[in-house]
This record gives C-alpha cells, structure tokens and sequence, in this order.
C-alpha cells in the first residue's frame, strides 16, 4: 500500500512541477551551462570560440576594474538594501491601515515601480541637475550649495541610492503587504480575547508570520541588487567622471560582452558573480530556521 | 478631552506623512506628462515649467506618426497578458509541488531554482538567442512569451505564500475525499489572492517593459513591443531636442501598467478582512 | 468523416497548387541598417522602389536597429547562422567583421564603373581585399554663431585660421556675458587623435604598430593645449553644462564656436540666430575627422551576385545619391560634384563648400582589434586629467600602458 501510493505521490509531484522544471531546464538551465562552458574560452562572436581554460579567471583576478565594480556593488547594497528593507515595512504597515484615503497614497506609492528605468533616469537625473534641478533649488534654499551630483562618483552614488529607495520602496511595501493580508484572523481575535494592545500584536503576531515575506524580500533583494544594472547604466552624466569609473560588476559584463566583443570573459565575471550571490544566499537559507516562523506555536 | 486631542494629532501626523509619500512620488510623473503635453518649443527652457501653456497633443500626434503605435501597443499588451497567465499558472502548479507536497529532492531541486536567480540575464541572451533561432521562433509571439514563463521569481514568491497557509486545511480535505488537483485549484489558490495578484502585477510589468529580449527576439514591427519601438525613437540626432515627444512615449508606457495595477489591486484587496492594524 | 477527408484533400491541393507560384525565381536580399531609422525610412523605401525596377526578381526586405544595440544584434545573428546578406558597417568595427572573415570579397562582383572616392574605398579595404563599399561620409567643422561675432566685433573664421587666432576670437566672445562661452570642442579621444593630426607630431602608435607613442612630448602639449579652453573659463566643464548638450548650448545661442559633425545641419536650421560653418583651424596644419559609413556582403550569404548588386546601387547609384543629399540623409562617397550641387545651394549653412574643403586633410581614428576597450582606456584617462585628478603626462603615460597591453 505504502508503494502505491509512493508512486501516486510522485505522479502528483511530476504532474505540479513538470511544466515550470521542464521550462527552467530548456531556457533556463541549457543556456545557463552554455554561458558556464563559454567562460573557458575567448569569443567574440563571429569567430568559434577559442579555448583557454582559466585564463579569464586568472584575468579577473588581476583586473582592476573588477575589483573597483565588486566595490562599487557592495556599496550600493550597503546603503540600499538596510534603508528599503525598513522603509518598505514601515510604508507597508502604513499602507494596511484603514484611514480614508490609503488607497490612493498606496497607488502613489506604485507609480514609480511600474516605470521603467529609462523614464525614472530622465526625470531623476533632472531633478539632481546641478544647475537647474529641484535638489539643489532646495539646498540652495537653505544656505547649502548641493554637489555635481550625477558628475562624481561618489555623489552620484548618493543620488542613485536615493532614487532607487524612490523607485523600489512601493515594490518592497507590496511584497510585505501580501504578507500582511496573507495572516489569518483568527490570530488577531484570539490576541484580542487575551487583551492584547497594538504593539503587542505587532511584535508577538505581525512581524513574526511575516518573517517568511522579509526572508523573501530579503533574499531577493540581494539577489536582483547584486546584479543591478539599469540605474548605473542610464544615471551617470555622460562623459563625467561618474560615468567613466562608476561600474558595477553587471555593467562591466554588459562592456564586455557586447561593447568589447569578449564574450567568454564576460562569461567568466557572472559566474564569478553567481558564486559570490549563491554563498550569500545559501548562508540565509541555513540561517532562516533560527528567524523565519512558518506557523505560531 | 486629552485622549481625542492625542488622536487627533496622531491622525494628523499620519495624514501628513501620507501627503508627502505623495507628493514625492507623484510630481516627478506629473512633470513628465506635462513635457508632453508641451509644443515642440517649449521644452528647451532653463526654467522649468510645470504647467505646460500652451498644452497640446501634438507630440502623442507625431508619436503615432513615427512609429506604428496602435500594432506595436497591442503587441506589448498581448505578450504582456499571456505571460501572465502563464507565469501564474506555471509557477503557482510548482510552488505547490514545493511548499504542499513531501518528496525527496525538493530542497535540492528548489535550490537550483534559486540559483537560475543568480546569473546575470545578459549573458544567457546569446545561448537563448541561438536556441529560440534553431526552434524558428524568432520575430514570433511564441518566441517573447514562452521562454519568459519560467521564471524562479514567481515559484519562489508562490511557495513563500503557500508555506504559510497553515496544514490543517489539507488533512481536512483529504478526509473529504478531494484529490490533489481539488485541493490546488479550490483552497490553495483562492487563500493566496494577494500573492497571485502581486505576481500578476509584476509579471505583467516585468512583460510590459522588458528590452533586452524583446529586442533580440522581436525585431519586425509586427511583433515589436513599446520599449523596442521607443528605442528605436530615441536614437535619432534629433531625438536630442524632442523631449516632448520621448515623454509622449513614456506616458503610453506607463497608463497601461497603472490600470493593471489598480485591477489587480481590488482583487488584492477585496479577499480581506480586518487583517493588519487599524487606525 | 469522408466529407471532412474530402475537403482536407482539397486544402491540401490548394496549398500545394500554391506554394509553386511562390517559390519562383524570386530572390530575397536581407539589409539590415541603421542609419535609416527612425527619420529616413521612407527615403531607404525610395531607393529599394528603384532598385527593385531595375532589377526584376529580387526583393529587398529591411531592418533596422537603433547604433546603440546594432552591433550587438549584428553578432547575434552572425553567432546564429543566420547573417543579414546585406548589411552596414561604420569604420571602426569594419577592421573587426573583416578580420574574422565574416565579410564577402566583393570585388568581382563590382560593376567598374561606380564613381567612389579612391580614399573612401580604400578605407575599406582590408590587407587588399575589398570588403565593404562605401556608403556615406561625413566630417566635422567649426560652427560658429554669427551674431555672437558681430556683437564682439570679431571677424568671421577663414580657412587661414589657427588655433591662436581662434583662441582670442573665443575671449572677445566670452567677455560678451557670464552665460556666454567662447568655444566648446570636447576634450576625449576621437577629438584628441584629430588634434594630434592637426599637431602633425603627435602619433598614437609607431611605425609597426607594436607600441603605442600616446605619451610623447607633442602628444601631452597637444592634450594640454585642448584642456586649456576649459582652464581659462572658455569652455564651460561638464558640471557647468549641467546636463545641457553641446548643441543645446549652440542653439540655445550660449556660445560662439562648437566643433560638430554636419549631421547636424538638420537640427540646427531651428536655430534662431545665423550661424555659418568653416573648416577647422590648423594646430601646425589642418586635419578633419573621416567618419565613414560602408556596406558589406555577408560571406554566408546565399545570393552573393543579387547581394552585391544591391550594395552597389545603394552606395553608388545616382538615384542613391539624390535621395541622400535630397534628404540631408549624409552624404554619398562618390566622386561626383554634379550630385552636390543642389547640396551646396541649401542653407543654412552658407558656407557649405567647407564640408569638401575638410576632405583635402581627412583623417581617420587610429583603429585597432580591441577598438572599444582603448576608447574607453584613454576617455577614461582623459577624464581623471580634465578633472585634476591626474596630470597630462600621468593620464597619457598610463594611456600608453593601458594601449600596449591592448595591442599584445
């Protein structure tokens, strides 16, 4: 009987998974090992691949620009990741209220997720304008002449992260939202019977069955922020200092492989890349048992 | 008395947090649509203007003139609604076979689902350029939909969702006699709005304004999406002083995600109750 | 059931009957371009129109890509096995399809006759093959605002000028305003190789190019020379432009010279002011970017004569060329003064005799395998110099390095 249904277990397990595994492996997965063999190799596309085996690893070891990408990421998620990781619970919390007119402040909110980073680095680069944008009219306003902003690196790192936490934190807010609404009633009635006041709920009800959305906002914030692109790419001023050194590590990959014609080194940075992203991610994983609360007891 | 004041400037202080969060959110759009709105001679000046005078259409004119606005529009909005759909499906079935089911392997498996997170999309662009070629579906809608479908992102926020619905509901009906599938389509899924809705939002948008692909992918205009085709507008020499009519462009980008947005929203909204702190 | 078999036998019968009528003698030539898009589609259609006429059972079936992603696009489908039979090239990633043998030798496909300049066609030329054909050129001059020069009492640029000369033109000009700028002539790499022509001493690399000579003595006078606008309050720097473009700057009438490509004849006849054009002045001697356009046949191409005849006619033809100068679409590189003419009668600028003048001392970028990664070693370079972070002979002695080790 046992075996039987070991067997129906498992039809069950292939008839769920089978689409999204099959899927992940054809386009996903196949394209994956492609890029992985590639990183072995110099390739520029329109010529075959020529092997060299770890000479771009070895490459990157040594290479200056990689390292000051590898910085230049770090920093950003330094900055970033904390800020948005709160700000997007406490907008979340906010946002779960019942005040008359929540919903149109939580609409606000998701404006700047659906744009596309094209148009946010239009209007953001010209709300940063040394010269004639809103920023420095306002620091100007109280005695302080704001800086180039998008001209020097570290400025416009300052910029980008602001325009980011801009741009994200309804995202963020929303992912904790589902989160929210995702926790039964009957948790709250049963604190309620027992005298519970706001914070206590809060504390001993809501932000531990909400730990599995932070594992996830957590998780992907990592993730996706350690292969930023777009915002370091459309940001920076043109021909500035800023544009010429501030790299993250995706940037110097896109350079590579579709500005420089090397694909395989290109290759060889995002499996660097991968490594750094996987360690990170595994450590959270065997972390979460001691944070992440599935279920009350 | 004292305790009615005290709330009264709570929700005061509270209201104006909330025209803030507005406010800055808001008026970097508002500045957009007006660029819009502008006539081609207005846009160069060194004082910014918020309010357009005069106000005129004519760069959504000139927009529909340049590029084939209305195919390329229902190009992006087709591709965008059935990845959707396709995204949720695909992805809620795995997430299930994740977070409700027991089998040996599935953490491992999950695993690797996480690390396809973990590559940088640009360099899979050539190996999945060369392969969707070899299939023949390059400058078709089969060719942008079906390999966006599998995304890690959607089983991995559905199974987060999943894991918390608490396990009693499943010993139950199974005791009812359901199957698998029932318990799939008529528990799991309905308890797990909000996050359908949020993955649904979030496909559509991650359909709507993708590039990179696209423009590998879909390179004829009967296929072409928004983004491609804006592009495409922004490349030209003259494109440096036509800002009103980029802006056009990014308007008609953003509406539709907006209205989706809202949709979702009230299927997000309307399967709760009292959930979270009350004001 | 047979009422259904019935009728897809017939379909099937009427597919089959069609599919003959299709596959005729018809040839398809895939162009990929882009240059055409967005603003000369139509124009592109004209030629293809004429094209087709001339040549019955060819087909000619475009598309386009914005410069940015082109290349990119390119690659992939050359990566792909499914290469464009047509498509075009500028100069600087001529050397790199060439070099990998992606391109046709097309030289005994041409029909002998098509008036290109020798200089462009030898441009595309590689170890002696012809690989691509010429297709447009354009160049880059000195714009100059006119009014501003009448309202500082200077003299309008001639082809005699220096750069000293210039020089003080630039300060009555920038006593006019505090908005109001001399010159703007960007400090980076394709306007620095220029200026080392027109230094005459300056190389970037040696005879056999085996080593880079970028951090020579006439080399770092030539850069510092450049930089020496911006230090005398001149040139407005990059946070003082504050996002503004140089030709916004231009139009906007803030400043008397900028130095331009003819591309932008088109956008500056907006201009409110009236402004003319004039050839570079001379450092030791003239010298004036070459940027060219080429169009090349795919190697993998299945149609070679049918391919070949097309890039001949869209760089060569006479209705080619009329379109282009019709529709300010650059210019062709033919040897042919008659199709200049009406060119030469449109303004503004007046003084479009200048655009040919600046082809009697052409010069090209400095072009090696690794093109992308030394532009962006030396910009690089050349920024942390413009912003005092290093001095000339630092940026350029490490430019050297950067080069070398680029050119291994």
């Amino acid at each position: 009987m046992a075996g039987i249904s070991k067997i129906r277990n498992w039809g069950w397990v292939l008839f769920f998974l089978a689409p999204s595994l099959l899927g992940l492996l054809i386009f996903i997965v196949y394209p994956i090992t492609s890029s992985f063999w590639v990183a072995f190799h110099e390739w520029n596309l329109l010529s075959p691949p020529e092997f060299v085996g770890l000479a771009n690893f070895q490459e990157l070891w040594t290479d200056a620009d990689f390292w000051r990408a590898l910085r230049y990421t770090l920093l950003f998620i330094v900055m970033y990741v904390p800020s948005v990781f709160v700000l997007g619970l406490a907008l979340a919390l906010l946002l779960n209220t019942k005040i008359t007119g929540i919903s149109f402040v939580r609409t606000a909110t998701f404006l700047p997720v659906v744009a596309s980073w094209v148009v946010v680095s239009l209007i953001w680069k010209w709300i940063f304008n040394p010269a004639y944008g809103l920023v420095n009219y306002g620091l100007a306003g109280i005695g302080i002449e704001g800086p180039a902003w998008l001209f020097s690196p570290t400025t416009a790192m300052y910029a980008i992260v602001i325009t980011s936490i801009w741009k994200d934190v309804g995202y963020i807010a929303l992912l904790y939202l589902g989160g929210l609404q995702s926790i039964s009633e009957i948790y709250y009635e049963a604190a309620e019977i027992d005298g519970a006041g706001q914070w206590q709920k809060l504390k001993n009800i809501t932000l531990p069955l909400l730990t599995p959305t932070m594992f996830f906002v957590l998780i992907t914030l990592l993730i996706n922020y350690f292969q930023m692109f777009e915002q370091i790419w459309l940001m920076p001023m043109p021909n500035s200092s800023a544009d010429r050194q501030l790299e993250v590590i995706v940037t110097e990959v896109v350079k590579n492989a579709f500005s420089y014609n090397r694909m395989g080194y290109a290759s060889a940075m995002s499996w660097v890349l991968f490594a750094i992203i996987f360690v990170i991610t595994f450590a959270q994983l065997k972390l979460q048992d001691r944070w992440v609360y599935y279920e009350l007891d | 008395m004292n305790s009615i004041n005290k709330q009264t400037i709570t929700k005061m202080g509270l209201y104006l947090i909330m025209a803030v969060i507005v406010i800055v959110m808001v008026v970097p759009f508002v500045w957009m649509l007006s660029t819009s709105l502008k006539s081609q001679e207005y846009i160069l000046q060194t004082t910014p203007q918020l309010i357009p005078d005069p106000v005129t259409a004519e760069s959504y004119v000139q927009l529909a003139e340049r590029i084939e606005i209305f195919r390329i529009f229902f190009n992006s909005a087709f591709v965008a609604v059935m990845t959707t759909l396709g995204q949720i499906l695909v992805s809620a079935m795995a997430a299930f076979a994740f977070a409700r089911m027991e089998w040996r392997g599935r953490d491992t498996v999950f695993l690797l689902y996480l690390a396809t997170m973990m590559v940088p999309a640009v360099v899979l662009v050539i190996p999945q350029f060369i392969l969707v070629r070899s299939l023949g579906w390059i400058n078709t809608y089969a060719g942008l939909i079906v390999p966006t479908l599998f995304s890690a992102f959607g089983t991995f926020l559905l199974r987060q969702s999943f894991l918390s619905l608490p396990k009693d509901f499943e010993e139950a009906a199974f005791v009812d006699g359901a199957n698998r599938f029932t318990i799939f389509w008529r528990i799991i899924l309905p308890l797990s709005q909000p996050a359908l809705a949020t993955l649904a939002i979030f496909s559509f948008m991650g359909s709507w304004n993708a590039y990179l692909w696209p423009l590998f992918a879909a390179r004829r205009p009967e296929v072409m999406t928004l983004p491609v085709a804006l592009g495409v507008l922004q490349s030209g020499p003259r494109a440096l002083t036509e800002w009103n009519i980029v802006m056009a462009g990014a308007v008609v980008t953003v509406i539709p995600i907006l209205l989706v947005y809202l949709l979702a929203q009230r299927w997000f909204v309307g399967g709760i109750t009292a959930g979270g702190l009350k004001a | 059931m047979s009422r259904k078999l019935g009728l897809f036998i017939v379909s099937l019968m009427l597919i089959i009957s069609i599919i003959p009528a299709v596959a005729q003698d018809n040839v398809t030539i895939r162009y990929f371009t882009f240059s055409a898009a967005p603003d000369h589609l139509e124009d592109l259609d004209a030629i293809i129109a004429d094209f087709e006429t001339q040549n019955e059972g060819i087909t000619v079936e475009v598309t386009t890509a914005p410069f940015g992603d082109y290349f990119t696009l390119l690659q992939a489908d050359v990566v792909s096995g499914d290469a464009p039979d047509v498509f075009e090239l500028n100069y600087e990633n001529f050397v790199t399809y060439a070099a990998n043998g992606t391109l046709l030798d097309i030289s005994e496909y041409l029909s002998g006759d098509a008036p290109y300049y020798p200089r462009a066609l030898e441009a595309f030329q590689y170890e002696g093959v012809q690989l691509a054909l010429p297709e447009t050129f354009s160049t880059v001059l000195l714009f100059y605002n006119a009014d501003l020069f009448d309202e500082a009492g200077v003299d309008y640029p001639t082809e005699e000028w220096t750069w000293d000369v210039a020089t003080l033109a630039a300060e009555a000009i920038n006593a006019l305003g505090e908005d109001t700028w001399g010159i703007y002539q960007p400090v980076q790499f394709w306007e620095f190789y220029k200026k080392a022509a027109q230094n005459g001493d300056c190389e970037f690399f040696n005879e056999d190019m085996t080593e880079s000579t970028i951090n020579s003595e006439a080399c770092v006078e030539t850069l510092e020379m450049m930089m020496s606008f911006m230090e005398n309050g001149l040139m407005p720097t990059a946070a003082e432009l504050s996002g503004v473009s140089d030709s916004e700057l231009f139009l906007n009438g803030d400043v008397g010279m900028i130095v331009t490509g003819i591309w932008m004849f088109g956008a500056f006849a907006e201009a409110d002011f009236n402004w003319d054009v004039q050839i570079e002045p001379a450092i030791n001697q003239h010298a004036h970017h070459f940027f060219a356009n080429g169009v090349a046949v795919s190697s993998t191409t299945e149609h070679a004569e049918a391919a070949a005849a097309w890039a001949e006619f869209l760089t060569a033809s006479e209705t080619a060329a009329q379109v282009r100068v019709d529709s300010a679409w650059e210019l062709p590189a033919l040897d042919q003064p008659a199709y200049f003419e009406n060119y030469l009668e449109l303004t503004p600028p007046g003084n479009r005799e200048a655009v040919f003048l600046a082809l009697e001392s052409p010069v090209t970028p400095p072009v090696i395998e690794r093109q992308n990664e030394m532009q962006d070693a030396v910009n690089g370079l050349i920024t942390q110099y413009v912003d005092g972070m290093l001095t000339a002979q630092e940026a350029l002695d490490q430019a050297k390095d950067a080069i070398d080790a680029l050119i291994q």
